[in-house]
């Protein structure tokens, strides 16, 4: 008599989270805004949150918008001092995942991390050292 | 017990409380660097035991959560250091919180990521 809805709890093949696209995503933003630029200590708060802004939207346009997202960047200065960063997760290992990617130039060392899942993900982070 | 003290205690259970885990990673971090001066050979092992022991004891407080922790610890330089997080997710259940500490020689910078998991 009524109608039975079908509700997705995990998804499907097709929307499976792909770590190297959202590479890609993280890469292509990452070029746009980063080339040529040096470390400003005035403008780098904007700079890191509008590039996590612009990296959650990438990355929920590319066909995870299903997913939750969780994005990180983390800008340092580069003047040789020693920088390490390390993260752990508790979720659901089938359905959730993570991608990251790391740029430097002269001056400066940024790693944007995107964890999507159906809950979002960590990173697991490379070790920085100047 | 009236409805809303149900509700109050419920509310407690279920939805992420920011300074009762800024206690605790604290402490944490306090435990496993306080009293130390930035050391390049251990700091592996001291950024992996934080988010070990913060992950374990979040996960030991039994709440429905998907949980990432993260840490970095910085050698004091003069040298900036920014982080920023976007989040897509629901933003009644969901949270995060950011727990800073430093010393004379290094900084520390804990962030919790708590992601509901529906019941």
């Amino acid at each position: 008599m009524g109608e039975s809805d079908t509700y997705h709890i995990r998804p499907n093949h097709q929307q499976k989270f792909r770590p190297a696209v959202v590479k890609e995503c993280i890469r292509e933003i990452v070029r746009e805004q980063l080339s040529g630029v040096q470390y400003n200590p005035e403008e780098v708060l904007e700079l890191t949150r509008s590039l996590a802004d612009s990296v959650k939207d990438k990355v929920k346009n590319s066909g995870f918008d299903k997913y939750k997202l969780v994005v990180q960047v983390v800008i340092g200065e580069q003047r040789g001092q020693g920088v390490k960063m390390s993260s752990r997760c508790f979720w659901d290992a089938d359905t959730d995942s993570y991608a990251e990617d790391v740029f430097m130039n002269a001056s400066s060392i940024l790693v944007p991390r995107s964890l999507p899942g159906l809950c979002p993900e960590a990173v697991l982070t490379p070790c920085l050292h100047s | 017990i009236t409805s809303s003290t149900c509700l109050e205690v419920l509310q407690r259970l279920v939805v992420f409380n920011p300074d009762e885990i800024s206690v605790s990673v604290k402490e944490c971090v306090e435990g496993v660097i306080g009293g130390t001066d930035y050391n390049q050979s251990k700091v592996n092992q001291w950024t992996a035991s934080i988010v070990e022991h913060s992950l374990t004891h979040l996960v030991k407080q039994g709440r429905p959560f998907k949980y990432i922790v993260n840490c970095t610890i910085m050698q004091k330089s003069g040298a900036g250091l920014h982080t920023a997080n976007s989040c897509y997710w629901d933003t009644a259940t969901d949270g995060s919180c950011t727990v800073r500490w430093e010393n004379r020689t290094m900084y520390c910078v804990v962030s919790v990521f708590a992601v509901a998991v529906a019941l």
